[in-house]
């Protein structure tokens, strides 16, 4: 976000941070669901909040929503403090893994009810949720019962329902989850031009990393309860700051490896029998130690078995994908003895060949090795 | 043939309980057509003369009554019930919900004349509520439960209400707790919530609950008999009355079977009612 939309209704002067979430942990019972965080959204950024089941991203959506209370923390929305405000005085807007559309009214009854809650007049409502609908293009179904919609259009009535409140956050729960993949495609597209186009503050949660890289301006990855990194999708992707995220965003290959020395533009590393240079280099490294070095498999490139420099590995399979075949290779080098990369289909290998890996320069990260299974 | 080799043996015991309800109401239905002879326990020849003798005021007071009994017994077992069952399901401590599934329950696992009775010491001109109320100077002189409406409803609540919770639990907990959250997330407080979402949702609930309880005091014999004390006359007592008193069973079979008629009317009526409601878009 370069510019921050024009701010909609009064003139107050809103600050950068649509969302603040300031130290918040919340426990349940023994059970810790989120340690303290600390999180600032800004106004009109799209943030993802990805990890998978148990990690705290719900807890978080929970509590920005009032459905929780911290234990510890504040949380402000549009710098006024929340974190005592009951959720029907937070002003925002939330669609729901299973859209939870009121089964008994009508989709315009549905719409309307955020307004009708505001007790604004029934001229306006019923201008506001003409237009809720023909943002999510669902005009000709005003007087369909839920019931009686496909998962897409309910999924639309949901939006609508949220929107037309003009909430100050927009919350959004796994909403594609239920949806079959061509649908979930559509509507991703057309729920990010929408929210792009109104400039609205939104928070997204999801256990899908192709979802979250394609929608998100910035991600947060969780892990057992708090933020294990915090960048755009490209640092993210490119740049993963540990272990888990780099295993959790996209395709890794984990090599067991010993950092050497330190040299003048990175590290040299040993691994699998041959040194590597690398022009990235970790602090908290032991220096010289094991340690794990992670490459994306599109990083790897195949060569002769007998190349100096290069990795021995034997193909295991090859898995033909249309577009490309994917290659796996037993590597001993590999922590998990495998290494994944892809290759054009006319390169693929038989099961049983021997082949050489070469790895880049740039692009690789190392981590400090790590006990635990993460 | 053989898909589900069990089914008949599985199936013997209905055929079985078929046969014997069907063969009793067939008998009921043969004596309730038979004339009384007086002083003997054997019916006499064919006649109608029964349902005639049905249409005398006492009768008519009887159905009455039990009518009114199933109608303010229904409506104070909803009354109590809706917010015990939703006690049950919302209560976020576990003791709680237990607590009150357990004091909703109780009153089906004590014997009909065991809480019966437990009710004439309560409801007695001397008993635990009148005194309870003259010593905190409430009222001066004691209320007559015992032998009136009043007292016979207080009791068939009683004895109604673990089936009302059960079934308005059971409608409570199918309510998905995101509608709420959403209703809460547009800005409706908790009474605006409870009013256009979740008492909505549980109509089918509170339908299906009011026809068991109407069923279910419709049939209550042991409550308006003892509690009522041949005061309250109910179609049961009146049945129990002719019966096993006069010895008319012929009479009292036909009463029986006007009662069954008059319940499945009232019931039909009823869920038609229901269904024209639904019909017009209340839920």
């Amino acid at each position: 976000m370069s510019t921050d939309p024009p701010a909609d209704g009064p003139s107050r002067t809103l600050g950068k941070h649509a969302v603040k979430i300031d130290g918040v942990s919340k426990s349940f019972g023994k059970t810790v669901a989120l340690e303290p965080v600390w999180l600032k959204i800004r106004r009109g950024e799209f943030l993802t909040l990805l990890g998978p089941s148990g990690c705290g991203k719900t807890t978080i959506l929970n509590l920005i929503a009032g459905f929780l209370e911290a234990d510890k923390g504040e949380i402000f929305i549009d710098d006024e403090l929340v974190t005592q405000v009951p959720p029907h005085q937070r002003e925002i807007g939330i669609v729901f893994q299973n859209y939870a559309l009121f089964p008994h009214m009508s989709v315009t009854q549905n719409v309307a009810y955020g307004l009708r809650t505001r007790r604004i007049s029934k001229a306006e409502t019923e201008t506001r949720v003409r237009e809720a609908l023909d943002l999510v293009k669902l005009q000709d179904f005003a007087d369909r019962r839920p019931k009686q919609l496909s998962g897409g259009q309910q999924q639309r009535v949901a939006l609508a329902r949220a929107l037309v409140i003009r909430p100050r956050v927009l919350l959004l729960d796994e909403p594609f989850s239920a949806l079959d993949r061509n649908l979930r495609t559509a509507m991703q597209v057309e729920l990010k031009e929408i929210q792009s186009r109104l400039g609205l503050t939104t928070v997204f949660v999801t256990h899908d990393q192709t979802e979250a890289l394609s929608m998100s301006e910035r991600i947060a990855v969780m892990s057992r309860g708090s933020i294990r990194q915090i960048g755009t999708p490209t640092e993210i992707y490119d740049h993963p700051q540990n272990r888990f995220v780099s295993t959790f965003v996209g395709d890794a290959n984990l090599f067991s490896a010993d950092l050497l020395r330190k040299t003048a533009q990175g590290a040299r590393l040993g691994v699998g029998g041959t040194t590597l240079d690398l022009d990235t280099y970790q602090d908290d490294l032991p220096d010289p130690g094991p340690v794990t070095l992670f490459v994306r498999p599109e990083q790897c490139t195949l060569t002769a078995p007998d190349q100096p420099g290069a990795i021995t590995a034997t193909v295991a399979l090859s898995v033909y994908q249309g577009s490309h075949a994917e290659l796996h290779l037993d590597c001993p080098a590999s922590e998990d003895g495998r290494v994944m990369l892809r290759v054009p289909c006319g390169e693929a290998q038989d099961a049983g060949t021997k082949v050489g890996l070469a790895l880049p320069q740039r692009g690789p990260a190392i981590y400090a090795k790590e006990g635990g299974p993460e | 043939m053989n898909k589900r080799p069990f089914l008949g043996w599985f199936a013997s015991p209905s055929i079985l309980i078929a046969f014997g309800i069907t063969a009793s109401f067939l008998a009921i239905v043969q004596y309730s057509l038979r004339a009384h002879v007086p002083g003997s326990l054997d019916p006499g020849g064919f006649t109608l003369e029964n349902f005639t003798t049905l249409l005398k005021a006492v009768y008519g007071q009887a159905f009455l009554n039990t009518v009114l009994l199933c109608f303010w017994t229904t409506v104070f077992t909803l009354l109590i019930g809706y917010p015990l069952a939703y006690a049950m399901i919302r209560a976020k401590s576990l003791a709680l919900r237990s607590a009150i599934l357990l004091i909703s329950l109780t009153p089906l696992f004590l014997g009909e004349i065991v809480r019966t009775y437990s009710w004439m010491i309560v409801l007695g001109n001397r008993g635990f509520l009148n005194a309870s109320l003259i010593q905190l100077d409430l009222i001066d002189r004691p209320i007559d439960f015992m032998f009136t409406m009043t007292g016979v409803v207080i009791a068939l609540v009683h004895f109604t209400l673990p089936i009302v919770v059960v079934m308005l639990a059971a409608a409570l907990s199918h309510i998905d707790r995101n509608l709420e959250r959403a209703a809460t997330s547009l800005g409706a407080g908790r009474v605006r919530c409870f009013l256009t979402v979740t008492l909505p949702l549980s109509i089918p609930g509170i339908v299906a609950a009011t026809s068991t309880s109407f069923a279910w005091t419709f049939s209550a014999f042991a409550t308006p008999q003892m509690i009522g004390g041949g005061k309250v006359q109910t179609i049961s007592t009146l049945v129990y009355q002719v019966g096993f008193a006069s010895f008319n069973f012929p009479l009292a079979a036909s009463l029986s079977l006007v009662g069954l008629l008059f319940t499945i009317a009232v019931l039909a009526i009823f869920n038609t009612g229901i269904r024209r409601l639904e019909q017009m878009g209340a839920h």
